[in-house]
């Protein structure tokens, strides 16, 4: 670690961590509420469940991601973070906002939750994803300014790399678009269009400019290989990644009262989403095959690998599955939709921060560049672990929902209804379930990693 | 300049005249009342011929081996073949 | 061929490999495995194409089952403008090469006067190509019009943005032939903005038969 302020990304992280625990508890909770509808009722209905489980997730990463910028802009500035304190107050800010979110998700009725956070005044609520009461989408804003500031002004005093551009674009964006949010038209078409504009826009849009930076990153410091040729293939990738998903956001507006064009436009651009995904698979692994040095932190690279990989099986491949709107028509919003978000996700998103955490918290840590040999294979382990069971989650899902469609969308007039349909696709409910739970062991392996071989050091550290 | 260099030029300077001229003939064929399958099929040629002429003469891939090149002729080929399929259905 | 072959493969520095002069030619015409310019740009083309590749084979099926109404509004297209720009584009791409060859004999004047005549030619086609949406939408007719339309102004558009894509990237690289950031033996932005501006021209050859005059 080369800048002290570089430090204030570590309470981010292990933030991160935490709500990454709590995200997978409630996603096994609510598995377990497909096939015993009445688990936990009262206390925890799955509308809730569902909603902690995905507010979770979106909280976490852009913990992660916050991370990330504060570790890396520094070293790529090569100056001290604007204002490490601000960072700080901003986190602790963020922290208990969404703590306390999260709590009135539990605590109390959602309804009664609007209410008392005056959701009248400013009718935000009740959308997917975006169901936070509005003052803290209110706090979401004020925390992404103040970082977005923060790190604007370390990158204009610093070094201007690609790699901090890239990042800044992506950050911007994600802060812009979130606007969206606030904005909540009567008529539904529009609600739904604008919705997706926070939505789609980030996860297939901006956030890939997240993610390939920091992947950039990770690489260029890992495999030593010229900066220059890992940036004109950032620049390659993301203007690809704009080009595709910006108009690709089509494939959403299929069926939502939008007019017939964007089934042709949707349909095309959206199905051309994958090629960035495969960039990046061939980027990442050219790169390492080129490296020139053996970097000490192997199960840093094995996570970028991995990312690399996953992110196009799950966002690529498996968005591909549904993306066509003669496909779609029949699979919109059946577990095929559940399998491509359970993959893209934990292979775009968790796999990511989980790399720049992996290569970034052992120096945070004092532990010069990588984790004893020790700690750095049962890391690997819970790589293995999670990412199997992931496969499998999606697996088991996408054969759940081919079923599903087939019951209960392709039968005519003998077509079963939802809840039929539901009973006959248990079985793979309960494998699916089967599955998140060794996810969770490979969770609590990975956590596990930090606190084991910290008197040894890694060989070649 | 050298002798070379002038050829060079002149390679190109021939070669954008003659995807001019291909272009003409496209065009009147459609203005003359050239129908149906002959008008498809000779536009579609004259603009795979095109397409080969900027691959190899403008883009410079004629002397570019493996990869590139075949790459692009394939897309050609590919793009071409499935047009002239979809006009030609019955 | 004579000497002159060498000076398109001029971007290959010694950290290229080339293989064996090919003995068949007439002299010493050499093959190699990179394209001119910058090998990411290429990655980049072939992405690009393939989503032109999908719009135009999609236009043509879709088309296929409606044919009459693809046939009666393609009629009121006007072909001359497509016509002009054509020519245009392809002059404009005779533009480039001109360029790239001029700073292949270390010209960068010449280099950035052709690119920016290959620029005014891009701003023609923008224009002729203005003018036409001008008349469609006087006449309001839209993206949802009726199927032929969303066709043909998805794929003009698409295309047009291409274009003024391609005019950015040549005005960055003009600007800096302009002040001497080229010179014959390191010229790879010149040769890159090249291929893409050539890849715009490649696209619209097939667009324009296949969406103005075939029927």
């Amino acid at each position: 670690m080369q800048y002290q302020s570089q430090m204030v990304a570590k309470p981010y992280f292990i933030a991160a961590i935490g709500l990454f625990v709590a995200q997978i508890l409630f996603g096994l909770i609510m598995g377990l509420q497909y096939v015993m509808g009445d688990f936990l009722f009262p206390e925890i209905p799955f509308n809730v469940a569902r909603m902690v489980h995905t507010n979770l997730l979106i909280v976490w990463l852009l913990f992660g991601f916050m991370g990330a910028s504060y570790y890396l802009v520094p070293e790529e500035s090569e100056t001290e973070l604007h204002s490490p304190k601000l960072a700080l107050a901003l986190f602790w800010i963020f922290l208990v906002a969404g703590a306390l979110t999260i709590v009135g998700y539990l605590a109390v009725p959602y309804a009664t939750l609007a209410k008392i956070t005056g959701n009248d005044l400013l009718p935000t609520m009740g959308r997917e994803f975006l169901e936070q009461p509005t003052i803290t989408k209110i706090g979401i804003v004020i925390v992404a300014l103040g970082f977005l500031f923060n790190i604007a002004m370390t990158v204009l005093k610093g070094r201007k790399t690609t790699v901090n551009l890239v990042l800044l674009i992506g950050l911007t964006g994600l802060a812009v678009l979130f606007l969206f949010s606030f904005y909540n038209p009567d008529n539904l078409v529009l609600d739904k269009m604008f919705w997706w504009w926070v939505v789609h826009l980030w996860v297939e849009g901006v956030w890939e400019l997240i993610l390939g930076s920091i992947l950039a990153f990770v690489l260029i410091k890992t495999t030593g290989v010229d900066r220059e040729v890992i940036e004109k293939w950032l620049y390659v990738i993301i203007a690809m990644t704009l080009i595709t998903g910006i108009i690709g956001t089509g494939h959403h507006y299929y069926w939502i009262g939008t007019p017939e064009y964007w089934q042709l436009l949707g349909s095309v651009f959206s199905a051309m989403e994958p090629i960035p995904f495969f960039m990046m698979t061939v980027f990442a692994f050219n790169m390492i095959n080129r490296r020139r040095r053996e970097h000490p932190n192997k199960v840093a690279v094995l996570w970028a690998m991995g990312t690399a990989v996953m992110a196009f099986l799950g966002a690529g491949v498996w968005g591909f599955i549904h993306t066509l709107s003669p496909v779609n028509f029949y699979t919109h919003g059946s577990q095929i939709t559940a399998a491509h978000g359970h993959m893209a996700f934990y292979g775009a998103y968790v796999m990511i921060v989980l790399t720049i955490i992996s290569y970034a918290m052992p120096m945070m840590r004092g532990r010069a560049a990588a984790n004893s040999n020790k700690s750095q294979v049962m890391e690997m382990w819970s790589f293995w672990l999670m990412t199997v069971s992931m496969v499998f989650i999606t697996l088991f899902l996408t054969a759940a929902g081919i079923l599903q469609v087939y019951l209960q969308r392709m039968g005519g007039d003998a077509a079963l209804s939802f809840m039929v349909a539901q009973e006959k696709i248990a079985l793979f409910y309960w494998l699916r379930e089967g599955a998140g739970v060794v996810f969770l062991i490979g969770l609590i392996v990975y956590i596990a990693s930090f606190f084991v071989g910290g008197k040894e050091r890694a060989e070649t550290a | 300049m050298q002798k070379g260099d002038h050829e060079l030029l002149l390679t190109s300077t021939i070669t954008w005249l003659l995807l001019l001229a291909l272009t003409l003939v496209t065009y009147a064929a459609a203005q003359l009342g050239v129908e149906g399958k002959w008008l498809i099929l000779g536009v579609l040629a004259i603009a795979l011929i095109k397409g080969k002429l900027i691959i190899d003469r403008f883009m410079g891939l004629r002397w570019v081996g493996s990869f590139w090149r075949p790459m692009l002729d394939l897309y050609l080929f590919t793009v071409g073949g499935l047009i002239a399929t979809a006009f030609l259905l019955p | 061929m004579g000497e002159s072959d060498s000076p398109v493969l001029s971007q290959q520095k010694a950290t290229l490999s080339m293989t064996v002069p090919d003995s068949n030619r007439t002299s010493c015409a050499i093959t190699t495995d990179y394209p001119p310019g910058d090998v990411a740009i290429w990655i980049f083309i072939l992405a690009e194409l393939s989503v032109f590749a999908l719009l135009f084979v999609v236009y043509a099926f879709t088309r296929h089952y409606n044919l009459e109404l693809f046939d009666l509004h393609q009629q009121q297209l006007d072909s001359r403008s497509g016509l002009i720009n054509t020519l245009t584009l392809i002059t404009s791409s005779y533009f480039v090469v001109r360029a790239v060859a001029a700073i292949q004999y270390g010209n960068a004047r010449l280099c950035s006067r052709w690119l920016w005549g290959a620029i005014a030619l891009g701003l023609l086609f923008l224009l002729v190509k203005g003018v036409e949406y001008q008349h469609h939408f006087s006449l309001g007719i839209g993206l949802s019009t009726n199927l032929f339309y969303t066709f043909y102004i998805s794929l003009t558009f698409f295309h047009f943005m291409h274009v003024i894509m391609g005019m950015v990237i040549l005005t960055v690289v003009a600007l800096k032939a302009g002040r001497g950031g080229y010179c014959a033996t390191e010229h790879t932005g010149v040769e890159t903005a090249a291929s893409y501006w050539h890849m715009v021209d490649l696209v619209w050859l097939i667009l324009f038969p296949l969406v103005y005059v075939m029927r």
